[in-house]
């Protein structure tokens, strides 16, 4: 009880402070702007790598269409085709070890959807001289790989950013990790694959 | 608050017509008179070359011409398009001081010495040449060239008598080529509406080629002239025909925002303040450009007299951005004040009424202790940043940089002809000094009265919040909602503002403050 009043006591100027500030500078200011950028129809050319596996390197084309349902949520599916580069290490084991090329398991295609959740849009100052907009959001999906040997489905978390270069066009950025699942082709374990690309979007309507 | 916004409205739209529109010099400013270029060249006339030699008293002997090699013009002419500017000034100096004016090239000659001149940045220099080639006509061939060179410099700060009035204002329009006749003509019409003499300006407007910018920009200082002469209602064709010249391409951006401003405030005049927000929200900046201070303040206003007040607190925000800190707007604390006081928030609207007196304390001192308010920092600043008040500033400011610049050449003019820049830029100047400071006195004065009528509502204000703030409140009386916050659309974004402008924000601040109002003291 003693205890109490002491906290209560020390608290009390606080309390005070801050009641004077709002009964002096009541009220909070915001800028309040029509957003310079919306997206509903979107197309996707992107470029990128699968560069976990330590024994390739894959080399990505994608292609997809994502649906703006509002300017947070959107949904969208695509299709990545790889193009894989073998390391060194396995070049090593090959020639030194005499491992079979049809040992490696590589990601050969892989498609699938994801649900994009897009809580941040804002903009940047750049040198004082321009201003640029741009979003960020976390994707939450599935999807199915196409591996040398195998078919497995798998599930996908990630994250991306957008830069908005005109209303109709702006590039993004995405990193997404897959988690492919032990089911068929005899796997036993989880997979991962870690995708980062690099695209062209064109975005048709959302400017109303 | 009328009289305020159509006070502002009238200089405001005499200062939107630019820096070559003598139009705008406000009643009673005194005309800038006596800078006859000729007058200016015969009081500067050369120096002698031997400065000892002459008797200590009277005036010294004009040296007599020497004779010149002819070859000395085109050796200028060769320097002058090998870009030697400065070498073909000195020469060209010294062949239009040796030789009589009827000399075939003395009119060439001294267009490319103010060509040079001007290229070295000597711009008034190079016009006082220019304008001794529009009053000698010795060559009808350089005269259509010179004038042309003359005006280009009037986008410049330079020199209204001389430039406007005295060459372009008292042309003989006969013989001009269609666009420096165009350009005369216009400026011989703001001269003639500038006294007053409507029929003759409009006889000279009339004969500018349709569809020019001349044109246009008649039109324009036809109806600031038609506005400043309205007795009490304005007619709606003249706002029509203000927002005709708003969609005019051949002005500049800034006349058709004037323009537009112009709308607006009529629009206000005639309380149609939903059509002022319109003309106000039309008037077009450049991209991350900060805009005008009045703009803003006019805008809070009529969002004021809609009801919107957290637009117009948030306009109010706008206003403390660092680009407009040294502006004077007293206006803004008392509208402050107001908004406050409208939604019963009575203590920062005392504060924000407080607020004006303490910031303007100097100047309020100034002028109740009659000192000279062109004493007072705030006060000067404001009158100087406006009208024809800014236009002598911004002429003597480039003076002095001229003059400056001017030193830089000692070595290669030769004293002779230093000597002869340094009296024409000392005299120039002490003449724009003359000028300038007359116009301040006039200017410091509508600045002063316009603190004071503000300092005047802010005390009824305060004694108006004062006893509300201590008004008693009945038991069981009940909040009431009377002033809405617009609700953010679905368009929308937000950003929270913590101290941090930015300058595509500063026509979208809005304020969220609930009201405290209850049912007895609601307004």
């Amino acid at each position: 009880m003693h205890k109490t009043l002491v906290v209560l006591s020390l608290l009390a100027p606080t309390a005070a402070l801050a009641q004077l500030q709002e009964l002096e500078n009541p009220g909070t200011v915001s800028a309040i702007q029509e957003r310079a950028y919306r997206m509903q129809h979107e197309l996707n050319l992107a470029v990128g790598l699968l560069p976990q596996d330590a024994f390739y390197k894959g080399l990505t084309v994608k292609g997809s269409y994502g649906f703006h349902f509002t300017d947070y949520f959107a949904a969208q599916g695509y299709f990545t085709y790889s193009y894989n580069l073998p390391t060194s290490l396995r070049q090593q084991l090959e020639r030194d070890f005499g491992v079979l090329p049809t040992a490696f398991d590589e990601v050969q295609f892989f498609f699938g959807g994801d649900l994009m959740w897009k809580p941040l849009y804002g903009k940047l100052s750049v040198m004082n001289r321009t201003v640029i907009h741009g979003e960020v959001w976390l994707l939450l999906g599935g999807a199915g790989f196409k591996f040398t040997n195998t078919f497995r489905p798998g599930i996908n978390i990630g994250g991306g950013g957008r830069w908005f270069i005109s209303q109709y066009v702006s590039l993004r950025l995405d990193v997404t990790d897959y988690i492919v699942l032990p089911v068929g082709g005899g796997s036993t374990s989880f997979t991962n694959v870690l995708s980062m690309t690099l695209a062209l979007a064109l975005n048709f309507g959302g400017a109303e | 608050m009328r009289t305020l916004l159509l006070s502002a409205l009238l200089s405001a739209a005499a200062f939107a017509q630019g820096p070559a529109d003598p139009v705008t010099g406000e009643p009673g400013a005194p005309k800038a008179v006596g800078v006859a270029d000729g007058g200016l060249l015969d009081a500067v006339a050369p120096a002698p070359l031997s400065a000892g030699g002459a008797g200590a008293s009277g005036p010294s002997p004009t040296p007599q011409p020497k004779k010149i090699d002819p070859k000395l013009f085109d050796e200028a002419l060769n320097d002058y398009f090998g870009n030697r500017p400065k070498d073909a000034a000195a020469k060209l100096f010294e062949y239009t001081e040796n030789v009589p004016s009827t000399d075939e090239n003395y009119a060439w000659a001294q267009f490319f010495l103010a060509r040079s001149l001007i290229e070295l940045k000597l711009n008034h220099a190079g016009a006082v040449y220019l304008a001794r080639i529009a009053r000698e006509r010795t060559n009808p061939a350089v005269l259509p060239k010179a004038l042309e060179e003359l005006q280009k410099l009037t986008d410049l700060p330079h020199d209204e008598v001389m430039i406007d009035e005295q060459v372009f204002g008292a042309l003989d329009l006969g013989f001009l080529p269609e666009e420096v006749a165009g350009y005369a003509h216009y400026q011989q019409g703001l001269v003639d509406l500038r006294v007053g003499n409507e029929r003759w300006a409009t006889t000279h407007f009339s004969k500018l080629p349709e569809g020019s910018s001349e044109a246009s920009r008649a039109r324009y200082a036809m109806l600031v002239t038609r506005l400043k002469t309205a007795k009490k209602d304005i007619p709606e064709k003249m706002i029509e025909e203000f927002g005709e010249l708003a969609k005019d391409d051949k002005l500049t951006a800034d006349a058709r925002n004037d323009s537009m401003l112009a709308v607006a405030r009529l629009r206000y005049e005639l309380k149609d303040f939903n059509g002022a927000l319109e003309a106000y929200g039309q008037v077009q900046l450049p991209p991350l450009d900060p805009g005008r201070a009045s703009l803003y303040l006019e805008e809070a206003w009529t969002r004021y007299q809609l009801g919107q007040v957290h637009a117009a607190m948030g306009i109010l925000t706008t206003l403390d951005a660092p680009s407009f800190r040294e502006e004077f707007l007293p206006d803004k604390y008392l509208l402050k004040a107001l908004i406050y006081r409208d939604l019963c928030h009575y203590l920062p609207a005392k504060r924000a009424a407080k607020e004006l007196t303490r910031k303007y304390a100097d100047s309020l001192d100034a002028i109740r202790e009659r000192y000279d308010l062109t004493e007072d920092t705030r006060l000067l600043r404001a009158a100087s940043a406006r009208g024809s008040t800014k236009r002598a500033r911004r002429f003597l400011e480039s003076l002095d940089l001229e003059g400056e610049q001017l030193g830089r050449y000692a070595g290669s003019f030769g004293d002779r002809m230093f000597g002869y820049m340094s009296g024409l830029y000392d005299l120039a100047r002490a003449e724009a000094l003359r000028v300038y400071n007359a116009r301040l006195r006039e200017s410091v004065r509508v600045e002063a009265d316009k603190l004071l009528r503000a300092a005047e509502q802010v005390r009824l204000m305060e004694y108006e919040v004062g006893l509300k703030l201590y008004e008693r409140v009945k038991k069981g009386a009940k909040l009431v909602k009377l002033i809405e916050e617009e609700p953010l659309g679905p368009h929308q974004v937000a950003f929270r503002f913590v101290d941090e402008y930015w300058n595509d924000e500063l026509r979208s601040y809005r304020f969220s403050l609930k009201s405290r109002c209850i049912e007895e003291t609601a307004r």
